[in-house]
């Protein structure tokens, strides 16, 4: 097994392989591992460390700077801004996220066959991708012993109002509900692509560089032929030593943000003027419930199940537990107030809303750092009310104390009735507090270079050799949690990469 | 800027609990959050807080910055950025909100105060994993459960 680290490089120094990876998450990953074991010659570049399992613990102040991109602190410009989280270590974002399992509903695949042409991405065409990953994560339902007190008050709730909950399946072998996903699965048992798809490619002969940020592609000839990076010193976070990576084919796989960022640093994209377009984010808007009794809602899966009777207007909603550094973070209190509040962090159901993108955002380069820009729609906003309001109305009919709102000028819900203020109070789309984890599109995929940047294969129209392989290849929003999706596309481009002779 | 990062997490954080090195310990995971981000949005991220030090000045609410004002004072003035009606002015916040809340809340001393435990709980899953791996799966005695059977 090949993991090399800043320690390990020398300035200058040139490394070969047939196929080079950027990106280790849910796209990387699951590319480089398909790659190496067809017997290709993989070289992963990771711009995170690695940190194996049993490095984990959940301290916030040791995860989010080893964990998370930026220490967490990336923010989505627009109205309103919208903070948003993605992982930076070997395994991407599928160390720190939720590993749910979700296949895009069928309507989403007939549209991406209707906006491609091509029956490639419809329903029928996925489902061996599908089966393939969800073998290869585990993709299960949860046994009852890792399933809390919060997941079963949000089922009961739905039960009550006659709403839909259909429970995860996520990416996990023998979850106990250790509800430590964001810091890392210390248990081993979700199946993160660094416990999955990087040991398979790792005993399949593939090679990882670490703490490598890439800075630029190597191009010959009007031929993508490597990636040039350079290496991030862990202690003074300097980039210090120069890598390159030569290869017959890049794969690029950083996620929705930092992928056109790499490409549009060459100007690529030309043919459909659309590399850094079309980006979504299925934002989030948190509802937070104290409740008169301890649920201790840190114990058990962190999320069990979604509620998805609203599915049609494009709202789910689900529980999500995260530690107290998180929730206090977001809450708009101080000193003592906020400490009071805080004190009933084991009476809390800490839940949230999802919304469909409507329209897409950008990503641009400035000043050497990606921005994404994005503005939810009059639309989303009313959604996200309505979705608020559902909520509330769940927590408050299992009897709820007090909810606290999104919203920057209406703060806490006392009884259902403070509900019927939601739509009075909110006429601004500025006052509504959201965030994110699931940013996707910007390299859309087709099969026309007059309006998509990657083809079917997910090479890139105008630079021959290099290829997308993440969240940025959909065509348009996915509509659920987007790490099934990523892998099987991600699995699709590892079968159609072909190198030159 | 250390001084201002002191101050404003002395009138950002609970007066207690706190140890003697609270406010130090704060600041310092601060620092680390900012090292891991790039130059420019690290920059802006103290900008922002130089920012909010002057907000008595720019807000009329007086002409001394928050450093230079009790902490009881100091926390007043930032309640009313944090919860301002102007979204520029909120956003300023986030930073100093994220860093200092996110680093207070996870000191050891304050989840106890929470009645907050995560190393033993996953000590024990890990356990109770190792087991399933062995072959006992789990029964209905280590399910999760701390409602009475009945509570809404």
């Amino acid at each position: 097994m090949t993991i090399l680290a800043h320690r390990d490089y020398r300035n200058g120094e040139q490394h070969d392989a047939e196929v080079v990876v950027v990106g280790t998450g849910a796209g990387g990953a699951v590319v480089g591992a398909e790659l190496a074991e067809a017997g290709r010659d993989v070289l992963f570049v990771e711009e995170g460390g690695y940190h194996p399992t049993a490095s984990f613990n959940p301290y916030l102040t040791e995860s989010l700077p080893r964990l998370y991109r930026d220490s967490g602190g990336t923010v989505i410009i627009g109205r309103p801004p919208i903070p948003y989280a993605e992982g930076r270590c070997v395994g991407g974002s599928t160390v720190v996220n939720g590993g749910m399992t979700w296949r895009p509903p069928e309507e989403v695949l007939m549209e991406w066959e209707s906006v491609t042409g091509q029956p490639d991405l419809g329903a029928k065409a996925m489902e061996p991708l599908f089966d393939r990953v969800e073998e290869r994560i585990h993709a299960r339902l949860q046994h009852p012993s890792s399933i809390g007190e919060d997941s079963r008050l949000l089922e009961e709730g739905a039960r009550r109002l006659g709403w839909q909950y259909e429970p995860n399946r996520r990416a996990q072998d023998r979850c106990v509900g250790s509800n430590q996903c964001v810091t890392g699965c210390p248990t081993g048992a979700k199946q993160s692509t660094l416990l999955s798809y990087m040991p398979r490619a790792l005993s399949s002969g593939a090679r990882c560089l670490t703490e490598v940020r890439a800075r630029r592609l190597w191009i010959e000839g009007g031929r993508c032929v490597g990636v040039i990076g350079k290496a991030i010193n862990p202690r003074t976070r300097e980039e210090d030593i120069d890598v390159c990576v030569r290869a017959k084919a890049v794969v690029v796989a950083c996620g929705a943000v930092q992928t056109p960022f790499l490409l549009l640093g060459h100007r690529l994209g030309r043919p459909s003027r659309q590399l850094g377009k079309n980006f979504l984010c299925h934002p989030n808007a948190k509802v937070l419930a104290v409740y008169p009794h301890d649920l201790y809602a840190w114990q058990g899966v962190s999320q069990g199940g979604q509620i998805r009777e609203f599915r049609n207007e494009g709202i789910i909603m689900a529980e999500n537990a995260v530690p107290p550094g998180t929730v206090a973070a977001q809450i708009p209190f101080l000193g003592d107030e906020a400490l009071d509040l805080m004190r009933r962090y084991n009476a809390m159901a800490m839940t949230g809303v999802l919304v469909e993108d409507s329209h897409g955002g950008t990503v641009s380069r400035s000043f050497g750092a990606p921005m994404a820009k994005y503005s939810i729609t009059r639309y989303d906003h009313e959604r996200f009310l309505r979705g608020v309001r559902y909520l509330a109305t769940l927590h408050f009919e299992m009897g709820a104390e007090k909810v606290i709102l999104p919203f920057s000028n209406f703060h806490v819900a006392n009884s259902v009735d403070d509900l019927a203020h939601i739509e009075r109070s909110q006429r601004s789309r500025s006052t509504i507090e959201l965030f994110t984890v699931h940013m996707m599109g910007t390299c859309r995929m087709g099969s026309e270079s007059r309006r998509s940047v990657v083809n079917l294969s997910g090479e890139l129209w105008d630079l021959p050799g290099c290829y997308v392989a993440d969240a940025s290849l959909f065509p348009t929003a996915v509509g659920v949690n987007p790490q099934l999706a990523i892998m099987a596309l991600a699995t699709r481009v590892a079968q159609r990469l072909q190198l030159p002779n | 800027m250390h001084r201002v990062l002191l101050k404003l997490a002395d009138a950002i954080l609970p007066p207690s609990p706190r140890t003697e090195t609270t406010l130090e310990d704060v600041a310092r995971h601060a620092l680390v959050y900012l090292r891991y981000m790039p130059r420019s949005t690290a920059t802006l991220f103290l900008l922002g807080m130089r920012v909010i030090n002057w907000s008595p000045l720019w807000r009329f609410r007086g002409l001394r910055p928050l450093s230079a004002l009790p902490p009881e004072t100091a926390r007043r003035q930032l309640l009313g950025v944090v919860q301002s009606r102007w979204l520029p002015v909120r956003l300023l916040m986030y930073g100093p909100l994220g860093l200092f809340m996110s680093s207070y809340f996870d000191q050891d001393y304050v989840h106890q105060e929470l009645d907050y435990a995560p190393i033993p709980f996953v000590a024990d899953r890990i356990e109770l994993r190792r087991k399933w791996i062995e072959g006992r799966e789990p029964g209905a005695d280590e399910e999760i459960h701390h409602l009475p059977s009945g509570t809404p």
